[in-house]
């Protein structure tokens, strides 16, 4: 293959050349061209981050009026935290990275002596298909949405809107959106805050959560001190083990 | 019977096959890679199931490092047919940077920065910046390394755009007055994805504490910069 033959007719000639065997090797050439694969290998990055849009409300005074109150039945509010410590502390899991904890109630905050409506659970997604933690919390406030969803996605893996692809992706996002946006459906309206120690990773759970449980009205707020009031509440009533 | 006879083989591999295998591999490795960009800190962003990819062109990313510092990069169009060149990354950063020293000089007339022609051409050649504007003109006389030391150094106090909860836009911080000349800084397409919200991109590490990114989209806020994303890795909906 690398080498190039030159035959002659067969009869010698006087003063022909001889049969020459001209071989190229090209080992060095392998070692160049591996060193370079392995150079662009390692200076690749192949997975292209990802982006999540959100959109913040303004920071201007809402005349109360103007604001559209959620109903109290469908109010969630969201605050995510650090795990405690009974000393303070924050509690670490066996990599030493703090645990991520979210507190919740419903409706409005209900503060007293005796009563405090705080919940708290953590991040822990699916196991077998079946949700847990918040999302278990979130999933059974916005059953009727998910269910209509299941309905629409089976209807886009059968592509009973179009046999193009791209046509069946697009009507099914739109009939998701529409569904998602349906007034007519109790649907749960989340208010998301963070106390300033908890890691962002958490509000990125939190704001991960809303998507996966197709929530459409969410919005990240700032904590008062109503929330951290109940949370030390929540700690002094639920002592850390 | 006569004797068996060994025949001698030659030990010499054909690598032709070989080098022809790696050629293909190394062009394909060539044509898809994307280099990874200079940061000042590493971070590892948290994951989310959000699958909209990060835009390549006409974006701004704040750099938020776990201990508050923020470092801004801007990206311009990157076909250079598109408004003949002018909207590539080099004129739009020397635009903001002309608008950005403008409005410093305006509000701080007694700590004015001017910048030599030179240092201008260094800083449209940054990939990520992030200093106080008073330390610009050394920053900018610096060698690449020494740059790259400064602002990698977290614990130098002057690493990083300043950056506070200031909510007067009569008197911005170092950061507004930075996004600020962002937005104005001509090119339409950008102005149109940061209308969007694909113009910003908030990056910051998963363990940073809330506090730290807040005042930076406290001030995206106040900048009425309501919508923008914020970068993760993927993630399966399982976990």
């Amino acid at each position: 293959m690398a080498q190039i033959e030159q035959s002659d007719g067969g009869k010698k000639k006087k003063g022909a050349q001889k049969k020459m065997h001209i071989h190229v090797d090209f080992t060095p050439m392998v070692d160049m061209n591996m060193l370079l694969i392995t150079f662009f290998m390692l200076c690749t990055t192949m997975i292209k981050s990802q982006t999540l849009q959100i959109t913040l409300p303004t920071n201007e005074k809402v005349e109360e009026q103007e604001m559209n109150k959620a109903k109290e039945s469908e109010g969630i509010t969201m605050i995510v935290d650090v795990e405690r410590n009974a000393d303070g502390t924050a509690k670490k899991d066996e990599n030493g990275d703090p645990v991520n904890i979210v507190y919740y109630y419903f409706g409005k905050p209900t503060i007293t002596a005796e009563e405090n409506n705080l919940q708290a659970e953590y991040f822990i997604g699916d196991e077998n298909n079946l949700q847990r933690g918040v999302r278990k919390i979130l999933h059974d406030r916005n059953k009727e949405v998910l269910k209509r969803i299941d309905e629409l996605k089976a209807k886009w893996a059968a592509k009973e809107f179009s046999s193009n692809a791209d046509i069946n992706d697009s009507i099914y996002q739109a009939r998701a959106k529409a569904i998602r946006n349906d007034s007519t459906i109790e649907r749960p309206v989340v208010v998301i805050k963070a106390t300033p120690e908890a890691r962002w990773e958490s509000l990125i759970s939190a704001l991960d959560e809303m998507q996966i449980n197709q929530i459409s009205r969410y919005q990240i707020d700032n904590i008062n001190q109503v929330d951290s009031a109940m949370i030390i509440d929540y700690r002094a009533k639920h002592p850390a083990k | 019977m006569g004797k068996v006879k060994i025949k001698r083989k030659s030990t010499l591999i054909d690598m032709t096959a070989m080098s022809d295998v790696t050629v293909l591999l190394l062009t394909f490795f060539m044509l898809t890679s994307t280099f990874l960009q200079k940061e000042p800190v590493t971070v590892l962003t948290p994951s989310s199931v959000s699958e909209i990819k990060v835009p390549t062109n006409n974006l701004a990313s704040i750099l938020v490092s776990p201990n508050g510092k923020v470092f801004i990069s801007v990206l311009g169009e990157a076909d250079p047919t598109v408004a003949d060149g002018e909207w590539a990354s080099e004129p739009i950063r020397k635009q903001i940077l002309e608008n950005a020293l403008g409005e410093w000089n305006r509000l701080h007339p007694s700590n004015k920065v001017s910048l030599t022609p030179s240092e201008i051409e260094t800083f449209t050649k940054l990939n990520m910046f992030g200093v106080p504007f008073t330390q610009l003109k050394a920053f900018l006389d610096m060698s690449q390394t020494e740059q790259d030391k400064f602002i990698s150094n977290m614990e130098n106090p002057a690493a990083g755009i300043p950056v506070n909860d200031n909510r007067d836009l009569e008197k911005p911080n170092e950061f507004q007055i930075w996004m600020r000349a962002i937005y104005s800084s001509g090119n339409d397409n950008l102005q149109r994805a940061l209308k969007r919200g694909e113009g910003i991109a908030v990056k910051a590490d998963k363990g940073t504490p809330y506090a730290v990114v807040h005042d930076v989209l406290d001030n995206l806020q106040t900048l009425k910069m309501n919508r923008f994303s914020i970068m993760t890795a993927l993630k399966s909906s399982e976990d």
